[in-house]
Parts: C-alpha cells; structure tokens; sequence
C-alpha cells in the first residue's frame, strides 16, 4: 500500500476547504514503483493508493510561543481595558428556583432568547467589575449632560427608531383596546337579553294570572301585590286595589309589607292614575251635600266621635291606617269582593 | 455654564488650532522641524502627547462584497476611531500583499474581509509584520442600522472588552483572546477618541463559535441596550505568520460552507434517488411474467343457491321516468284531505 501524503501549501487555502481528491496515479512511475519494490516498501500483491488520515494541527507549544512572542505586556490595563468574567447571576431563573448554568459551554445556542440573555449578563458582570476600577483610574463613564459630541448613530436613526418603537406599542395598545371593547359588547349583549327575557317572562306571568282571576281560576289577587297596575277593560273595577299597589315591583313587597304608607295611599285615592280625571272625586256642592255615607253606627261607635264627627267624606276615612280598633265595617278588600259578588 | 461644543479630540475652548505661533507646552518631538518656520500656522498635537499605544488598524475588503458587509465595515470603522480604509483589492493578488498595504499605511493590524460566491464572507484578523493570523467564517451579520438595536454610543468612545472564561482555557483561544484585545480596543488618548467608556464588546465562545455583541452601558447599574453591530466567527485556522506561514491551529469543528451546502443537496438528492428506485421496482414487478392462477379463489364467494332466470334482453329503451318535483304537494293534499 502507498501511502502517500498531500504536502498543502499555504497559498493554496482554498483548494484545502474543499474535498480532498484522489491522488493523481500518473506521477507514480513504473521506474519509481520498480525501486520502491525493491527497497521494500512495496510488498508484493495488489496496491492501491490511499490518503493519509487527514492530521488536524493543533501546534500546542507554537500556540504558546506565539502568544508569549505576541503579548505586550508593557501596556497597563487602563489601555485594554480587558475583562474575563462569567455572566452576572440571573435574577430571573433564581427566583424561579431554577438551576443556572453559568458555562457558556452548557449553553444552547438555538434557543435565542437564553443565548442573548447570557450575552446580556455577561456585559452586565463586566460592567459591574470595572466600574470600581475605572473610578479609581478617574476615567468617566457617563458624559454629563451639556457634552455635545458626535454619535455613532446620527439622530435621523434615532428617530426612526423611536418611531418604530412608539408605533408598535401604539399597535399593540390598540389592539388591547378592541379585544376589550369586544368583550365588553359581548358581555353588554349578554346582559341586555337577560334582562329583556327576565321582562318578558315576568309580563307573561302577570298576564296569565291576571287571565286566571278574570276567569274566576283563582280568587287571590296576590299576584297584583307588588305589581303594575293591570288594564283590563271590561273587568270588573280593581282600581282599588291597584292602588294599594301603586309603582311597587314584586321585590319591594317584603319590604313595605304594610303597603305604600297613609299619605300615599290618600293621594293615589284624591288624584288617580294620572291622565284625564274623571272629575267623580271633586268636592263639589253636591258631593259635599251627599250624607247617603253616613252611618251613625259606625260614626259612633267609634269611641269618642273621633275628630269631625261622622259627616266627613267616606273616601278621607278609607284607608288610614291599618288598626281599627273595634269596628264591625269590614275592611275595604273584603268590601270590595263583597261588591263584586252582589 | 454654557453648552460647549466639544471637539472630538480633546481640544478643550481655550486652545486655538489655527495660527499659533508658539508651539504649545508639552508636544512632542516630532514638530521640532516645524520650530525653525515661526509663521506657519502649526496646529497644536491634538493629544497633547499622551497617546503612545500605536495601534492602527487597517480595515479594507476585497471584490464581490455585498451591501451587508461594507455596511458591517462601515460600522467597524465607526465603532473603532483607530481604523483606517483602503480601497478594495483585488483578487487576483495574493494574500502577502496586504502586508505590503499595511506597511504603506503605517498600520500594524489588519481586519480583511473576503468574499466568496457573493455568498459566504470570510474575515481575516491578522497582526501585520510577524504576528499571528487568524481566518474565520462569519455568519449572523446585524448592522448598526437595524431598527431592533435601539442604543446609541459616542462615536469614537472607548469600549470595555468582556471576554468569556473559554477564552482562558485553550491556548488558541488565549492567542485569539490577546489578538482581538490588541485589535479592537481604543488606545487612549487617541485623537479621534472621546473619554469616555460607555459602550462594551463581549466575546462569547458557544457551539465552538465566537459570538460578539456590543452593548451600551445606560446606567451604572448596568441596565444595558444593545448598540450593534453583531457577527458570529467561526474559527477556521490560526497561522503564525501574517496572512500566511505554518499553522498553528485548524479547527476540527469548522465545516467549509460549500461542504454544507453540499451535504444539504446530498440529502435531497438522496431522497429523490431512493423515490426513483421505488418507482423503478414497481415497474419490474409490473412487468415481470405472472403465473396463470387456474383457479379463482373468490370464484364462488358470490354463489347464492337461487334458480336460474332466462336471460332477458331489452330491445326497446325502458319509459322515461316521470319526475314528480312535488311530490310533497300531493302528501299534502292527501293528508288534507284524510282530516
């Protein structure tokens, strides 16, 4: 076997990063095979050429000489201004409990942001080495405020870079804004048919009720407690007892159990359900004159002739207050149904 | 106080430069010759003959670069006020020559950018007349333009070189360590310098590659931004001569960018060849004689034990179908009609 070794110039580079070729078998002679055979090199059978393992110089001792040869050592630090550090501790990763690797060796360099935050830190440590050093030095390291001197970035970059940062946190912010406004719509939309259903279901509630006590289903009229007022023309007066009810929703009815209080109730007797009145209610000559209310039973038996006595107007003494207090008249609900039925 | 306008240099407001007639105290002595003609307006030694680490550096390229990296010069030679520029070589010349260049320049480093195929830069760092040399592969170039580095340093400050603890432990990474030291960091009291350190160079050694970045120092704290420009090294070899002499070091982990490019092709091609002699194979199969089966196996798998029926012939096309669109109309009607 011929061994046979590619001596590379230094001039020729580039031919070296390529492939490495075959040996070119025609610089071998017959004469030259023939000595070599001879001197023994040869051994007898089929040869072939092969390629010396590609040696890879690694010339420890010249690396050394060169770099001693190479150093200047009369320069003091302050015209380096070198430093070896490994990257300052990670904040971040502490905190999280994680383990830091502080080799760049364990580094991973495809994964971008830990790679550049390694960099980062690196700086960082340096900086916080030499910063003492370089006070002592009496070298500064921020320039005071009216030192104007020329950039490495001219100003027209600066702005260009400032724009792209004001637009993309413009962007990002208007696109915080719509995802908001949507939510919000779609929690307004939400609320709204809750709301509207919850009317709906309750106006058809009363409805039916209402519908039921017309048609003599029921004889309670709770359903009117706490409620609007009912217009159904053709039934029977309830105005009444609508009035006790006036302007009161279902929710208020545990609250005000004694209904609406004394002067309401008087008011709501005197002047209606707004609208036209019908003008029955007027203290007229007549109506004043009109002693057809009068019952001198009730008026008397009262205990002590109470007031004006028994000829004032039997809408005034209607419905105040809930003690009676020893009188056989029935109450005004059970008049009415009594009216009703006769 | 009033905003001074620094000149860059160190000229402070009371030193005039033009028409002096008495040198100032302190120059050095080179001027002497100027001495003897009183009246020729003499600017003063800028330095004022403090600078004494003379490190020039000469940063040049050859043809065929592209707008990338003349840009990633131009940043350098921004970044480092100890540069200068020369024309672009040619090709055609050998490396030796730039020795030559940097002698004319009075330049005693040298930053050569090559460019190969319009797509694969190569950058060589050498110290001129004996020192070593080293050849990389750059990859990974950002300038100083891009938008995402938002920082911002004096032109011609001083940097802070960081180097990784690698760099220590390795004699070729020690000799590139010293290499980059003596290339890139500002000699003080330069005349194009500014006083002030505010900016740093960090050399990183990761997947056998040297990353560099440059950040500016806002606070003291060290909250930093980064400035630019960034490149990735990939160390090829180290010589001992400038630009030429024996190797002292081959990286083992190197791998040419055409080898690169060619393992990529290599894949693909693989691919398609293994695709092809698939293909190749199932049309042997296709061709190949196939025995005669005597007997079908699913002959009788849809023998059903039923009569025969004669075989009937139709000679006349069947009636037309009547198409009944609404058919449901007549349900219809019907289901009317059943209440």
């Amino acid at each position: 076997m011929i061994v046979v070794n590619n001596t590379m110039d230094i001039n020729e580079d580039d031919e070296q990063l390529g492939e490495t070729s075959e040996e070119d078998n025609s610089e071998l002679s017959d004469g030259e095979l023939q000595d070599a055979f001879a001197k023994g090199l040869l051994k007898p059978g089929l040869n072939f050429t092969t390629q010396e393992p590609k040696k890879i110089v690694n010339n420890v001792e010249g690396l050394k000489q060169c770099l001693a040869d190479f150093r200047k050592n009369t320069l003091p630090w302050v015209e380096r201004l070198d430093m070896v550090n490994l990257p300052a501790d990670d904040i971040v990763a502490k905190s999280e409990g994680r383990l830091d690797n502080k080799a760049s060796g364990d580094l991973n360099p495809d994964d971008d942001f830990q790679r550049e935050m390694f960099f980062y830190r690196q700086a960082q440590a340096a900086v916080l080495e030499a910063m003492p050093r370089l006070q002592k030095l009496k070298i500064a390291t921020k320039r005071p405020e009216d030192y104007f001197a020329e950039m490495a970035k001219s100003d027209q970059q600066m702005q260009k870079i400032r724009k792209k940062l004001i637009m993309k946190q413009t962007m990002m912010e208007k696109s915080e804004k719509a995802k908001k406004l949507r939510e919000q719509r779609k929690y307004g939309k939400k609320v709204q048919v809750e709301v509207i259903q919850k009317r709906q279901k309750e106006k058809k509630a009363m409805m039916s009720a209402v519908k039921k006590y017309q048609k003599g289903m029921t004889d309670k009229l709770d359903f009117l407690e706490g409620d609007q007022k009912t217009a159904k023309g053709g039934a029977p007066a309830k105005g009444g007892a609508g009035k006790g009810a006036g302007g009161q929703t279902p929710d208020k009815k545990a609250m005000n159990k004694k209904g609406p209080n004394a002067k309401r109730k008087y008011k709501d007797q005197r002047f209606g359900f707004g609208g036209k009145k019908s003008g029955t209610k007027w203290n007229t000559k007549d109506s004043h004159n009109d002693v057809s209310g009068f019952r001198a039973k009730v008026a008397h038996g009262k205990g002590g002739k109470g007031g004006k006595g028994g000829k004032a107007g039997p809408g005034g003494k209607g419905g105040r207050g809930p003690a009676k207090g020893g009188t056989k008249r029935p109450g005004k609900n059970a008049r009415k149904k009594m009216k009703g039925r006769s | 106080m009033s905003v001074l306008k620094r000149k860059r240099g160190g000229q402070g407001p009371g030193v005039k430069a033009k028409k002096v007639k008495f040198v100032q105290n302190g120059m050095k002595p080179q001027i002497t010759e100027t001495e003897q003609n009183n009246e020729i307006s003499v600017p003063a030694p800028v330095s004022m003959g403090k600078w004494r680490n003379k490190e020039r550096v000469l940063v040049f390229s050859s043809r065929g670069i592209n707008f990338r990296t003349r840009h990633l010069m131009q940043d350098l030679r921004t970044m480092m006020p100890h540069t200068k520029a020369d024309t672009k070589m040619d090709r055609k010349d050998k490396l030796f020559v730039i020795n030559e260049v940097c002698e004319i320049k009075n330049c005693n480093k040298c930053i050569f950018f090559e460019a190969k195929k319009k797509q694969d830069l190569y950058m060589w760092v050498a110290n001129v007349p004996h020192g070593p040399s080293a050849k990389f592969l750059v990859q990974n170039v950002h300038t100083l333009a891009e938008l995402k580095m938002t920082g911002n340093c004096l032109k011609g400050s001083r940097p802070l070189l960081s180097f990784d603890p690698q760099f220590d432990k390795e004699p070729h990474y020690a000799l590139l360590k010293e290499l980059f030291i003596q290339t890139f960091s500002t000699p003080q009291y330069h005349p194009r310098s500014q006083p002030f350190v505010d900016h740093v160079f960090t050399f990183t050694v990761t997947d056998n590659r040297i990353w560099f970045r440059n950040y500016q120092i806002i606070e003291e704290d060290a909250s930093m931004v980064e400035i630019g420009p960034r490149f990735v090294l990939n160390l090829i070899k180290i010589f001992q001569g400038s630009f030429g002499g024996p190797t002292l070091f081959e990286n083992p982990h190197f791998e040419s960018p055409n080898t690169h490019r060619r393992l990529i092709r290599m894949a693909t091609a693989s691919k398609l060849r293994e695709k092809q002699m698939v293909k190749e194979l199932q049309k042997l199969k296709r061709t190949e004689n196939k025995e005669v089966v005597t007997r079908d196996v699913t002959d009788d798998v849809f023998a059903t034990p039923a009569e025969e029926r004669p075989v009937h012939i139709e000679l006349e096309a069947p009636a037309a179908k009547v198409v009944k669109k609404n058919k449901h109309k007549a349900f219809k009607r019907q289901r009317n009609q059943k209440r």
